[in-house]
């Protein structure tokens, strides 16, 4: 899954990333009162990081990357409960939000917050884990790469797990593309 | 007043832990166990406190029952959450028994946790979207499982199981749009009341039409059931019972809620097409587990022979008859589950499940033979086992009624689930043939055996005590039934709006 090898299409993806993912903290901080939030600004910042992954290649990437979108998506989604549960410690229902509105802030001016900002947080976070894990896997597999790295298949298989690709994967490589990586 | 969200949120986080522990060993099998036992536990203090006339409603966020969603947790509900925290123990006890802490698949835990969390909520929910995201929670828990520890040959049979199901999960969501049209709620409480106003519409006809579809593939109804018996026997043992048990009976579930709780009693049309259609589904699905070969083939088809019966006492649709229906869901999940896990044993023992290479197995394991025997007598409902109450009952009703067809269907159904019972019996513990191994110096099955134990005692219990589950039975047919009573439990709950958040 690269794009295509040209100079401009890397310089401006590199360039949009930031500029995609601030629009993303936009529509996340907007979500509350206004059309946005947590699933829509998680899509942004998955696309981001996927037209990244065009520019750069998805294994520089998960080199720079450096988390685990499972292990992302789990921490959002235990954010999420944890917002949610919290109420319950205060014996009112699961869910409930509070939200309060400051004024007089210096340089702001007045601004509100409540805590379903923290919970649309978490669903920021399970969505660019799953997204991305979604996309990545699909993507490797058109390359013929594994679809989990060293680290995750510590973690996500079996020990006696085999890929189901094995033959495919094994055959000869073709040969006008000699440099795709061993595997293994 | 937070009682309803338990059976949801210690799946979830079970769930959760697990995912960021990473690999098995043993701390983790028994932070799962202990989870599990709790689950139970709660499950169980629910039913307790359901019996007595109470109704959980928890309205999310605290907003009243017309603007949020709710969560309802009354008798019926209870009864299920309290079987499928059972089921989910015994499976993920056998399931350490079989596999060795090292050999265990890490996502294993984390993805039933994830199927019970879905499950449990489908039984909770008070709204018909909450309901379309639990089905969905629990589907895709499934796919995953389904393909988890899976081959070629694995992942062949598991396609019709996502696509049929997906394609479902769209008509379902189609269901949703139709009947917010209609109603203007999607609440069930408000959507009963709105109902009675429509009697005699064809909209609502429709509307039953498509919901008996949605959840008809869901349960493995007669022309909806294909996907299930070849996908079934693929998964490893101790989940294929978690889904033989859990999985068809929530589309029953649904079923009796809707028709019971949500729409108006009136739609007979809906419920004499059910009952033929159950009629049809345990003769044909019968036949399928009699022209199978391999135990879990033939178990996975009686799943859908011993649907149509569930699904029959619905179609009949009278107090009787559907406390008759959930008599046998009760009945029904605990055997159905000990049966796929029996048959894991015996496939360990001989290395096989086919029943042409089986055998020896009367002679050097009686015990085990006497599990399957109480089991199965009881799935062909032979007196005074618990499957012989629940088929009397809905046989009873079919009399009442002068429906003589689909009781000759029932009758024929049940003679010939005994017949392929005794097949099982005949191809795995009577024959005696020095060609066939067995490997009983393989410890495992001794604890293996003792999980199915456990579940046996609790079959047996159901069959002996089947006065006092029958009573329960009726009460929840009885508060199920109960429209009115229903929502004004439900409608009661005001969360922000009354002040008052004490229920």
């Amino acid at each position: 899954m690269t794009g295509p090898q040209s100079y401009i299409f890397k310089t401006v993806a590199r360039f949009l990333f930031f500029l995609v993912n601030v629009f993303a903290l936009y529509l996340l901080l907007r979500g509350h009162n206004f059309p946005g939030g947590g699933f829509i600004a998680g899509l942004a910042t998955a696309i981001s990081l996927i037209l990244l992954s065009l520019a750069i290649g998805l294994e520089e990437l998960h080199r720079v990357m450096r988390f685990d979108p499972v292990r992302l998506a789990a921490a959002g989604l235990t954010l999420a409960v944890v917002t949610g549960a919290a109420p319950m410690l205060f014996d009112r229902p699961f869910l409930e939000h509070f939200d309060m509105h400051f004024s007089n802030v210096p340089f702001i001016g007045g601004f509100h917050a409540g805590t379903p900002l923290v919970f649309d947080v978490g669903v920021y976070l399970v969505v660019v884990g799953v997204a991305c894990k979604i996309i990545f896997a699909l993507g490797k597999s058109t390359q013929r790469l594994r679809a989990l790295v060293a680290e995750e298949e510590a973690r996500y298989s079996s020990r006696v797990e085999q890929p189901i690709e094995e033959e495919v994967r094994t055959e000869p490589e073709p040969a006008q593309n000699p440099t795709i990586p061993d595997a293994t | 007043m937070n009682w309803p969200l338990a059976p949801i949120l210690l799946p979830l986080l079970t769930a959760l832990v697990t995912l960021f522990w990473g690999r098995s060993s043993l701390p983790r099998r028994w932070f799962v166990a202990v989870s599990a036992t709790m689950q139970l536990v709660v499950a169980l203090h629910l039913t307790a406190d359901t019996v007595l006339g109470r109704t959980f409603v928890l309205g999310l966020g605290a907003w009243p029952a017309q603007f949020g969603i709710v969560l309802v947790v009354d008798l019926l509900s209870a009864i299920m959450l309290s079987l499928s925290a059972l089921i989910t123990l015994a499976s993920v006890l056998y399931g350490y028994a079989e596999t060795s802490v090292r050999l265990e698949h890490p996502l294993r835990a984390t993805l039933t946790q994830f199927l019970v969390m879905g499950i449990n909520l489908t039984f909770c929910t008070g709204d018909l979207f909450n309901l379309f995201v639990a089905f969905e929670i629990m589907l895709i828990a499934s796919y995953a499982l389904l393909t988890l520890e899976a081959d070629d040959w694995d992942i062949k049979h598991a396609f019709p199981y996502v696509a049929i199901n997906l394609f479902g999960s769209a008509l379902f969501i189609s269901a949703c749009g139709l009947a917010y049209k209609l109603f203007g709620t999607l609440n069930f409480a408000e959507i009963s009341l709105r109902a009675a106003l429509l009697t005699g519409d064809f909209r609502l006809h429709l509307l039953a039409l498509v919901l008996i579809v949605v959840f008809g593939i869901k349960a493995g109804l007669f022309p909806l059931y294909y996907w299930l018996p070849n996908s079934y026997p693929t998964l490893p043992i101790p989940t294929s019972a978690l889904f033989a048990g859990m999985l068809t009976k929530v589309g029953v579930y649904v079923l009796l809620r809707m028709f019971a709780t949500v729409l108006p009693h009136e739609l007979t049309f809906a419920h004499t097409l059910l009952a033929w259609l159950a009629g049809a589904t345990m003769v044909l699905a019968v036949m399928g587990a009699i022209s199978r070969n391999f135990i879990r083939g033939i178990l996975s088809f009686h799943i859908l022979s011993q649907i149509g019966f569930m699904v029959l006492a619905i179609g009949f649709f009278t107090p009787l008859s559907l406390a008759a229906c959930v008599f046998y869901i009760v009945h029904h999940i605990v055997v159905k589950s000990s049966l796929f896990l029996i048959g894991g044993v015996a496939l360990r023992l001989n290395g096989t499940d086919d029943l042409d290479r089986m055998g020896n197995l009367w002679k050097h394991t009686p015990w085990l033979g006497l599990l399957f025997l109480f089991q199965a007598l009881s799935l062909a409902g032979i007196p005074p086992l618990s499957g012989f109450w629940g088929k009397y009952l809905i046989v009873v009703v079919g009399l009442q009624e002068r429906e003589y067809w689909l009781v000759g269907a029932s009758i024929l159904a049940s003679i010939l689930t005994l017949f392929s019972m005794l097949k099982i019996w005949n191809g795995a513990f009577w024959t005696v043939s020095n060609s066939v191994p067995l490997r009983t110096g393989d410890r495992r099955w001794v604890g293996m055996t003792t999980v199915v134990a456990g579940l046996t005692v609790v079959s047996l219990v159901i069959g002996f005590g089947a006065e006092g589950v029958l009573r329960i039975a009726m009460q929840a047919a009885e508060r199920l039934c109960d429209q009115q009573g229903y929502a004004r439990e439900v409608l009661a709950y005001l969360g922000k709006a009354g002040g008052n958040l004490s229920p």
